[in-house]
């Protein structure tokens, strides 16, 4: 593994115990994202991308191989130790927004800031309105979630996730709620994102993403199906 | 739970009434209780015979009761001593036979079962038993019996005996019967009409010779207690049904939250074509079988309590519950409540579910749906924090029914609570405000006054003796005398009793023909309004009196005061029966030794006495009632906390399950379970303060309305109109705990509920 190399997967695999039996999810993936990279997860339903995102995040745990972020071992990370590493370090951006409905626009961007106390709280609102505005929805800070359009809030999302300046941002199904025009943007803003150094993952159906991804990652019944470039 | 907790609540208080009803109605008429006792200056056969031969009496029989003094534990208690012939065969009064010897033979005593742990004696000790000036005569105690109609001696501090007419001629006392005690034959008569029939009687036995001095009518076919009883049964009733209430709205909580958690399987049931009518019909039939399952738990619970709590209240009536099956109807009346109550509960959030379209129920839009814009008033320098005080009114309508159950029962907890500061400020006014003196000493036979003071008056230690008579008095109507009651005949410049004017005023020294009643005996005799003149018939002479003043009552019987000039200027004598003493030392260590040294001072002046008794003593008894009953109170109203707090962990639970994925996002973004656990506890906190605030102005009616309630049952208690800082200091220390441990399970589960699973969760 190189020093470029920010997310290391080693013969990862995650099952689920089932009435039929065990069902797995994952099989042997092995794979590295370097930093600054966009990655795009490309699948199926069920393929395993949500899945591959949640063990990357530490939402979820490995059954089997090794997992590093950051040179974080999270395959060996207690509970309470995980939340706080993934407040601070990984940056979720999921499907249907997940906005808090009873917090504001700048409330909701706030609040990781405040679970994790990296910022002095003097700084929180400057740079939550600072995030908002880097993502055009600046007009939108105190507005409750419900009154704002879908594209409106994926992106009040994001700026979200990015509150506590993660190394890392996951996406699942970020477009998978919104109309292609909006669709479009999100993606370019996590085009935009990469650029200014970002390391990110993006989970879709959205084959056309790959215009926008420094590299695509198939993946098919739990299995990277096609080859990609490893840095080992 | 819910279900369970407020029909078991209520039902034991049913189930306690319906048993006690019994008691109190049933049992009680099963001894046959006398309809009228006339007191009658000697009972023979011809005017036994006389009395039983007459139409309108059913049966007659004859008794005396004399006064004791007892002695209990180096001291002279009150003892209450029967006699009659075949005391073991009497048909008015029946009495019970539990152990030992019954009838007592001559020189032996026979105790009732309620005075037995207060003497301390039992079958094979004895009693040093004195009446009048006499030494006392040491009686062997051969048996223990129940007398149903009797308060429990232990209760009034009397040592109640049975005895033969032999045994009061060695004790000095007069051996011939003086009672005569009747039951009427026409059962259907009101008390007027059974002392018409009294009044026919004293005739009857005036023609033959006989004096008679009194006619006493008690209200037929109630207990002495029973309507002390009531009250305390209604009290409980209302805890009860408020028991009941807060589940109902618990469980239109709880159907609600349910409902929305299963909005999805509603759409998709709809889509494939499910009638509203149908689903109303699936849901209330779930309705039904919580109800079902509630009933099974609940009944069971409700009649162990129920029973336990009549066993608790019959000893106050000296009664056994004999046979503990509850009647059907009261069985009847909670399984309709149980079944009833989540139907309706859900009837209204069930239907509305039905009507919500197909779309809208299929629709995933993530979390939460709409938020009332006014949500974002609520300000708060931290997110998570200001995150859980929003989500506390998210659910208006739940958020208003979980106050509504909390501070009801905060209401009831400190309306209890304040209700003890009651009684002991109550008790504090009555035997250093209103009653003055440290001891009483009663008279065995009205004396002159002024020659009860001339021995006691030298004493050392008394600061102020006052001799008060007692006469009976009844008013003239049309020749007849009807409803006869005491009048206490005060001295001139008396000091010693000071009674709060209610209306009017308090008598003048002099010998005008003016009475003050009190509160009581209004109630009983509304007639007797002041400012009207009434005709009464005191001493055998009838004359006007006016009604000059309305005084509180301190006790629950009613109570009428003349002074003694005035009494003796119209039946032309007022001896004393009474000698209040109030001493110069205080100090209740003290008064032992004072009582001695009256009694031996009034005895050696030959006066006898027939029981003496220290305001101590009388404190002692009457706060260990109420403060009992007050405890009981107190454990009603913790039902209703209870209830409350698990509105309260119920509500928050339902919060959570709704709030699963957005839990699940909060520990996605950072947030370690001790925050989530924070979060949790924050909001029930904040529902169980607002309750803690209106549960304050809400407990005044409450004070007010148990205060009313309790008088009726000992004392006139004055309600407490400002809650007391200690009682809501309580109150809040309650509710905290309360809701941090009502809410600890459900902000656990928050946490056990793995991430991934959380924000998968629909």
């Amino acid at each position: 593994m190189t020093a470029d190399v920010l997310i290391s997967l080693r013969n990862v695999g995650k099952s689920y115990a089932t009435h039929s039996g065990s069902l797995a999810a994952l099989r042997n993936i092995t794979l590295d994202v370097a930093r600054g990279e966009f990655v795009g997860i490309v699948g199926h339903s069920g393929s395993g991308k949500s899945t591959l995102l949640n063990l990357v995040s530490g939402i979820d745990r490995a059954t089997t191989g090794e997992l590093f972020v950051g040179g974080v071992a999270l395959h060996a990370m207690r509970e309470g130790a995980m939340a706080r590493w993934r407040g601070r370090s990984v940056g979720i951006v999921f499907q249907f927004f997940q906005l808090l409905p009873t917090l504001t626009a700048i409330e909701n961007v706030m609040l990781p800031m405040d679970l994790c106390a990296r910022w002095p709280a003097r700084e929180r609102d400057q740079r939550a309105q600072a995030l908002l505005g880097q993502l055009g929805v600046a007009d939108q800070a105190h507005k409750l979630p419900a009154t704002l359009s879908g594209g409106q809030q994926q992106r009040v999302a994001i700026a979200r996730a990015l509150a506590n300046e993660p190394s890392v941002l996951l996406a699942d199904e970020p477009t998978g709620n919104l109309d292609s025009r909006n669709a479009a943007m999100i993606f370019e803003l996590f085009a935009s994102l990469a650029e200014q150094g970002h390391t990110i993952m993006a989970a879709t159906h959205d084959a056309g993403v790959h215009r926008l991804c420094s590299r695509t990652v198939v993946i098919g019944d739990g299995e990277i199906v096609e080859p990609v470039a490893s840095y080992a | 739970m819910a279900i369970v907790v407020g029909l078991a609540g209520a039902g034991a208080v049913l189930d306690a009434w319906s048993l006690l009803r019994r008691v109190t109605h049933d049992e009680y008429l099963s001894t046959n209780p006398a309809s009228a006792t006339l007191r009658v200056d000697s009972v023979d056969a011809h005017l036994l015979s006389a009395v039983r031969a007459m139409p309108a009496v059913r049966d007659a029989e004859a008794r005396r009761t004399v006064v004791a003094g007892v002695q209990l534990g180096g001291a002279w208690g009150t003892g209450l001593l029967y006699a009659s012939n075949e005391l073991a065969k009497r048909r008015i009064g029946v009495i019970l036979h539990e152990e030992g010897e019954w009838p007592p033979a001559d020189g032996a005593f026979v105790i009732e079962r309620s005075s037995v742990a207060f003497s301390g004696a039992r079958t094979g000790d004895s009693l040093l038993v004195r009446v009048g000036t006499g030494a006392g005569v040491r009686l062997p105690v051969t048996g223990i019996v129940r007398d149903r109609g009797l308060a429990p001696g232990w209760m009034d501090h009397v040592v109640y005996g049975f005895v033969t007419p032999e045994t009061f001629a060695r004790l000095g006392a007069p051996s011939s019967l003086n009672e005569l005690q009747i039951t009427v034959r026409d059962r259907s008569l009101d008390r007027r009409g059974i002392r018409a029939v009294a009044n026919e009687v004293r005739a009857l036995a005036m023609r033959l010779g006989h004096g008679v001095s009194s006619v006493d009518v008690p209200v037929p076919g109630r207990h002495v207690h029973a309507a002390q009883m009531d009250s305390l049964l209604m009290t409980m009733g209302a805890f009860g049904i408020l028991a009941l209430c807060m589940s109902g709205c618990l469980v239109v909580n709880l159907v609600t939250a349910m409902l929305t958690g299963q909005l999805r399987e509603i759409g998709v049931m709809k889509a494939l074509g499910a009638r509203p009518g149908q689903l109303v019909t699936l849901y209330l039939t779930f309705a039904l079988a919580l109800g079902v399952i509630a009933c099974a738990v609940a009944i069971p619970l409700a009649a162990y309590a129920g029973r336990a709590y009549a066993r608790f209240a019959a000893t106050m009536l000296n009664f056994d519950i004999d046979g503990y099956a509850i009647p059907r109807s009261a069985l009847a009346l909670q399984l309709v409540a149980g079944l009833l109550l989540p139907v309706l509960a859900a009837a209204l959030p069930v239907v509305r579910g039905s009507r919500i379209p197909v779309a809208v129920l299929l629709r995933d839009a993530g979390i939460g749906g709409v938020t009332a814009p006014w949500i974002q008033r609520i300000r708060g320098p931290r997110r998570p924090l200001l995150f859980s005080l929003r989500n506390a009114f998210r659910r208006r309508w739940r958020t208003a029914f979980t106050l509504v159950t909390l501070a009801s029962g905060g209401a009831a907890f400190l309306g209890a609570l304040d209700l003890r500061v009651s009684i002991r400020d109550s008790v504090e006014t009555l035997f250093n405000v209103t009653m003055r003196f440290d001891l009483a000493v009663h008279l065995d036979s009205p004396q002159d006054a002024d020659s009860v003071d001339a021995a006691v008056s030298h004493l050392p230690g008394i600061e102020i003796a006052e001799e008060w008579g007692s006469v009976r008095a009844a008013q003239a109507d049309a020749g007849e005398l009807v409803a006869p009651f005491t009048v206490s005949a005060i001295p001139a410049g008396e000091r010693l009793m000071v009674l709060p004017v209610v209306r009017g005023r308090w008598l003048r020294d002099g010998d005008a023909p003016e009475i003050v009643i009190n509160t009581r005996m209004l109630e009983e005799q509304p007639q007797l309004a002041v400012n009207t003149r009434v005709n009464l018939t005191i001493g055998g002479r009838t004359a006007p009196w006016t009604v000059v003043g309305l005084v509180a009552s301190t006790t629950p019987q009613p109570a009428a005061f003349a002074t003694r000039a005035a009494i003796s200027r119209v039946s032309g004598s007022a001896r004393v029966t009474t000698l209040l003493v109030r001493a110069r030392n205080r100090d209740p260590a003290a008064q032992p030794a004072l009582i001695e040294r009256v009694r031996e001072s009034l005895e050696g002046a030959g006066f006898a006495i027939r029981s003496s008794e220290s305001s101590v003593a009388n404190r002692r008894a009457i706060e260990d009632h109420l403060l009992m009953v007050g405890a009981f109170l107190l454990l009603m109203a913790q039902l209703t906390v209870i209830v409350g707090a698990l509105a309260l962990g119920a509500t928050m639970s339902l919060a959570v399950q709704e709030r699963t994925r957005e839990i699940g996002v909060l520990r996605a973004i950072g947030a370690t379970p001790r925050a989530i656990v924070a979060m949790v506890q924050a909001e029930g906190l904040l529902i169980a303060i607002m309750s803690w605030l209106i549960a304050i102005p809400l407990s005044l009616p409450v004070s007010v309305l148990l205060a009313r309630a309790f008088g009726r049952i000992m004392l006139p208690v004055i309600p407490t109109l400002v809650p007391q800082g200690i009682a809501v200091s309580i109150w809040l220390a309650v509710v905290i705990v309360a809701s941090l441990i009502a809410c600890a399970w459900p902000a656990g589960r928050a946490t056990r509920i793995p991430t991934v699973v959380a924000i998968a969760y629909e």
